[in-house]
């Protein structure tokens, strides 16, 4: 391992490592995300490896385990460099015949490319509806790299904006170049970074502490993580840069307990770049010192606001105080505490490297750059997408997205996690930055995009999120602690069909007080789902409390399972998949529900054969009896 | 250093004297029935019958704990928990009081008193009292008081083992004495003190039949939790972390484990279960060798994951958040797994299954039952497949 001392040190080392590394060389790439981690990528590296083995192809060939690619839709995705052919839904079954039919006879194998709509196969991966329309900076370089392998980042060029920003630049330079670009905070607020750090390094006080925000709670919203686990050099050398304008010698690194990977290639990142002397004292033989430690969280939403953050860091509670004092000036053990999102930080080498002028090239006029989002819900192709601030929310959905599966109609977008809005189809068109999401009644948060289609309740859903905001409430402040609680008793008698006149105006009148009341974002942003719900879908609160009625079929109470009679082919798959028993067949050798025992769970119309299609779903309860 | 003008300089002639308690009450019954009370449970206790001469014998016997009636002849309670203060911070009062009014109890709790008893008290509120002080004295500011205060006696300790280490070594002893069968009454008076340590870390001890086993596997766990808390060099803002990883060595986070943080960290005991109870990822109950986790983030919500609980429910007969009766599955609802491309989707034991259907879980169910054994080290494995 050598230890890097210099500029020039670090530019040789880059050109060895080149040097030693033919680009006409086969490369597979295995993505290794969590994502398609669950869809067993293991197995299918490992059988790459065995396979390469025993044909002795070893020199031929590398294999790499990379970060995540976005299409977790169609994972494990395998990548073949250099003409970059994209296998889909790979399996370790497959892999033998990757190896004969494209390493050794350089064809392709058709069944495992991408199809389009109309049959056709597409071979490159940067063809593929789902990227092309992307613009990934950020994270397009995740597919490049082992994420635990530091001279794959360097060889990219890694680290060479520590080294501009160390040894070409001021620290005041540094500062001036991110303010100009104008960088807004990924994590949610957009809260422009440049003043962020500004504030931190002329607030009073030494030492000064600077964080990266990887507590990503947000049910739905994952690019956080995938940054982290495939790319985590990005995320520290822009910390790096960013402690070296602050003047801070000392970072922390919060990441969620439940997120094992980027725990783990964190870990390697930061011991490898310890032992490039890229990190710790003497960074690059500049004289600058700076170290970081890993803090994981233990599991709760709230804890990614900032103060609470850094009440946990401090080994207490994780829970928020009033910031009348802001964290950059009175932060981490009352020191000036600069807290960015791992997004964030991951955008400050690009802006050293390329330029504020090229950064402000993309996006909007108060929207710079790129934003990673993380696509999912009821969408053809559910994944992590980077686009230029201001592209149309029905980009996203359909080019990129591939629309809603089979045929079913578009309802919402749900943007920001819990404490966003729902935007109905005829907002689709809005163009998605900071303040267009805001004036549209929701807001960019850190990035979650949940697609919702025809057979989503609006009340559910804004129950859903009430019920989420009402658990993880920290129950410090009153308006959150019991004004969630008030609306969660609400919205559950709605959806359990017990709903009353005035219910709606009730929940619009508690919605203000704990919008105004409340201590911290969480309480202050809760009621937003169902606001936006109201506004957006006021038809369905009513046929709730006026008809008991769920027109999307979901809410349990107001819904029941039976079976046609007529239709009924007397297979029994329905009562055998029924989990408690509440099926049974009658002396006709047809099947009845037993609504008493029934759970609604919907196992039974699921398993139902096509060509029967006996089992229906009546949303009103014991309307056909 | 006022006690010290006072009270003449003592002489090291009494090193008979050396005691954990030091009672200072007028009453002689009061003062006896303490002392009787307080050596049944292996303190060593000495009494006085004035604050005059109980400052004398704090001074020579450097008790742990000191007992103060407020009203007593001469000089007056508040005095001398005043000159107690003064002379060794460390040391724990605790006042006896005959008239229990809310401002004496304010007011000697501002000038250092840690508890307070209202005569007539039982005998089990004494020695729990006298217990909790005994606990507050803690390695970092042991040393600190010795460097500050110089003491006319010094205590016999042996350099580097600290009260904690002590106490794992004498719960050892104690362990493989009652594993020899040797009865209670035989014991001597130190290892009663380290009998009443071991059912302070494991309140069931006196029920228990195999009480050797019991104790060593208590110290066992004790060192385990030791091992943790040395890799956080002691400090205090790790206590999450180190709950973490108490929680993964452990599978949930037992009593006597969080005990011994709070004793070696010195954090109170309160604190470490508002952390404890706060986070999601701790949990105070047994957890089963099976954890099931189902996500219910909101991608998967809107596919349906509320109707995989359900389902997954009414299969194991186990609600989310419970554990069943042999402790072989726990079922947890998780906000994201951010595989949201699978969902629902249901994780056993590190594996992911995307929407299972009914016949699925009960399989799945199935062979877990079949291979309970292997459930032992599943915390380490939610990637590993």
């Amino acid at each position: 391992m050598p230890r890097l001392n210099s500029a020039a040190d670090l530019e040789k080392f880059r050109k060895d490592t080149l040097a030693k590394r033919d680009p006409e060389k086969l490369c597979v790439t295995v993505c290794s995300g969590t994502g398609c981690h669950a869809y067993g990528c293991i197995g299918v590296a490992e059988s790459f490896i065995n396979e390469i083995k025993s044909r002795n192809l070893q020199a031929k060939v590398d294999v790499r385990k990379t970060g995540c690619h976005g299409f977790c839709e169609r994972g494990t995705v395998v990548i073949i460099f250099p003409e970059e052919i994209c296998y889909l839904h790979v399996k370790p079954d497959d892999v033998s015949e990757i190896v004969q039919k494209t390493l050794i006879e350089k064809g392709t194998v058709d069944r495992l490319l991408y199809h389009d709509t109309d049959g056709k196969k597409i071979v490159r991966e940067g063809e593929i509806p789902f990227y092309k329309h992307q613009n990934r900076i950020i994270f397009g370089n995740n597919r490049f790299i082992d994420p635990k392998n530091i001279d794959d980042y360097i060889a990219l060029g890694g680290y060479s904006a520590l080294s501009k920003a160390r040894f070409e630049m001021t620290q005041e330079q540094v500062l001036a170049e991110v303010k100009e670009a104008n960088l807004r905070g990924r994590g949610g607020g957009g809260f422009p970074a440049g003043r962020k750090w500004e504030t931190t390094r002329d607030a009073a006080g030494e030492p000064k502490y600077v964080i990266v925000n990887a507590d990503e709670g947000d049910p739905g919203a994952y690019m956080d993580r995938s940054l982290l686990e495939g790319n985590p050099h990005s995320v520290l050398e822009g910390l790096l840069i960013g402690a070296y304008a602050i003047g801070s010698h000392e970072g922390y690194i919060y990441v969620r307990e439940e997120y094992p990977l980027a725990l783990e290639n964190t870990k390697v990142a930061i011991e490898s770049a310890r032992q490039y002397g890229l990190l710790g004292e003497n960074i690059l033989g500049s004289g600058f010192d700076f170290d970081v430690t890993i803090h994981r969280g233990a599991g709760a939403f709230v804890s990614g606001e900032s103060s609470a953050l850094m009440s946990a860091i401090e080994g207490h509670v994780g829970e928020p105080r009033p910031k009348y004092i802001h964290t950059s000036v009175k932060g981490l053990w009352d020191k000036p505490t600069c807290l960015n999102n791992v997004e964030t930080w991951a955008n400050v080498p690009f802006i050293i490297n390329k330029g504020a002028d090229w950064f402000k090239s993309i996006g909007t006029e108060n929207s710079k750059g790129t934003k990673i989002f993380s696509l999912v819900g009821k969408i053809n192709n559910t994944g992590l997408v980077e686009v230029p601030m201001g592209i149309t929310l029905r980009d996203i959905v359909y080019d990129i997205g591939g629309g809603i599966p089979n045929d079913k109609k578009f309802k919402a977008v749900q943007t920001g996690g819990p404490s966003g809005g729902l935007l109905p189809e005829s907002m689709l068109d809005i163009h998605v930055d900071f303040d267009e999401l805001t004036r549209a009644g929701s807001m960019m948060g850190s990035g979650g995009m949940i697609v919702m289609d025809e057979n989503t309740c609006m009340v559910d859903t804004a129950r859903y999120y009430t019920e989420f905001l009402a658990q993880e409430s920290c129950g410090k402040c009153v308006p959150c602690r019991e004004g969630l609680r008030q609306m969660l008793r609400i919205l559950n008698n709605i959806t359990n069909g017990e709903g009353k006149e005035g219910d709606i105006e009730l929940l619009e009148e508690l919605s203000e007080f704990i919008q105004e009341a409340s201590l911290c974002a969480l309480g202050q942003t809760a009621p937003n789902p169902v606001l936006s719900t109201i506004k957006h879908f006021r038809h369905e609160y009513e046929a709730h409390i006026t008809e008991t009625r769920c027109p999307a079929g979901v809410c349990k109470a107001l819904i029941s399972y039976y079976i046609e009679a007529d239709d009924c082919l007397g297979c029994g798959l329905c009562a055998k998949n029924c989990p408690t028993d509440a099926i049974s067949e009658t002396e006709d050798k047809i099947y009845v529900i037993d609504q008493e025992k029934c759970i609604k769970c919907g196992s039974c119309l699921k398993v139902c054969p096509e060509k029967a299609k006996a089992v229906a779903l009546q949303d009103a309860l014991y309307a056909r009896y | 250093m006022c006690a010290k003008k006072q009270i003449s300089s003592a002489s090291g002639f009494q090193d008979s004297m050396m005691a954990d308690v030091v009672v200072i009450d007028d009453e002689e019954s009061i003062c006896e029935g303490c002392r009787q009370t307080l050596e049944a449970e292996g303190f060593r206790a000495v009494i006085a019958h004035d604050g005059t001469e109980g400052l004398k014998l704090v001074e020579q016997s450097h008790p742990k704990v000191v007992l103060v009636d407020l009203k007593m002849p001469g000089i007056s309670g508040m005095e001398v928990l005043a000159n107690i203060s003064e002379y060794d911070p460390s040391i724990v009062t605790i006042v006896i009081t005959g008239y229990g009014s809310i401002d004496s109890a304010v007011e000697t709790m501002k000038i250092g008193a840690s508890d307070f008893l209202t005569k007539p008290f039982a005998p089990e509120k004494l020695i729990e009292s006298v217990r909790r002080g005994m606990e507050v004295t803690r390695p970092a500011e042991e040393a600190e008081v010795t460097e500050q205060v110089v003491r006319p006696l010094e205590v016999p300790e042996k350099a580097p083992l600290n009260k904690q280490n002590v106490v794992l070594k004498g719960l050892e002893v104690l362990g493989q004495y009652y594993s020899l069968g040797f009865k209670e009454r035989q014991f001597f008076d130190e290892l009663r003190c380290l009998e009443s340590e071991a059912k302070h870390h494991a309140d069931r001890l006196g029920q228990m039949k195999e009480k050797g086993q019991a104790v060593l596997d208590i110290v066992r766990d004790l060192r385990r939790v030791d091992s943790i808390i040395q890799k956080y060099a002691y400090k205090k803002n790790t206590l999450i972390q180190i709950l973490l990883d108490v929680q993964m060595e452990f599978n949930w986070l037992p009593r006597h484990c969080l005990e011994w943080v709070s004793t070696r960290l010195n954090i109170p005991h309160t604190n470490i279960y508002t952390v404890a109870s706060f986070y999601e990822a701790l949990s105070l109950e047994p957890r089963g060798a099976h954890l099931i986790q189902i996500c219910t983030g909101t991608a998967c919500h809107v596919r349906g994951a509320a109707s995989l609980v359900d389902r997954v429910s009414s299969i194991l007969g186990i609600e989310p958040g419970q554990t069943d009766s042999e402790q072989l599955f726990t079922l947890e609802t998780v906000h994201c797994l951010g595989c949201c491309a699978l969902g629902p989707v249901m994780v056993v034991d590190g594996e992911y299954y995307s929407n299972p259907s009914t016949k699925q879980i009960q399989e799945i169910a199935a062979s877990c039952k079949v291979s309970s054994e292997k459930g032992e080290n599943y915390a380490q494995v939610e990637l590993s497949r």
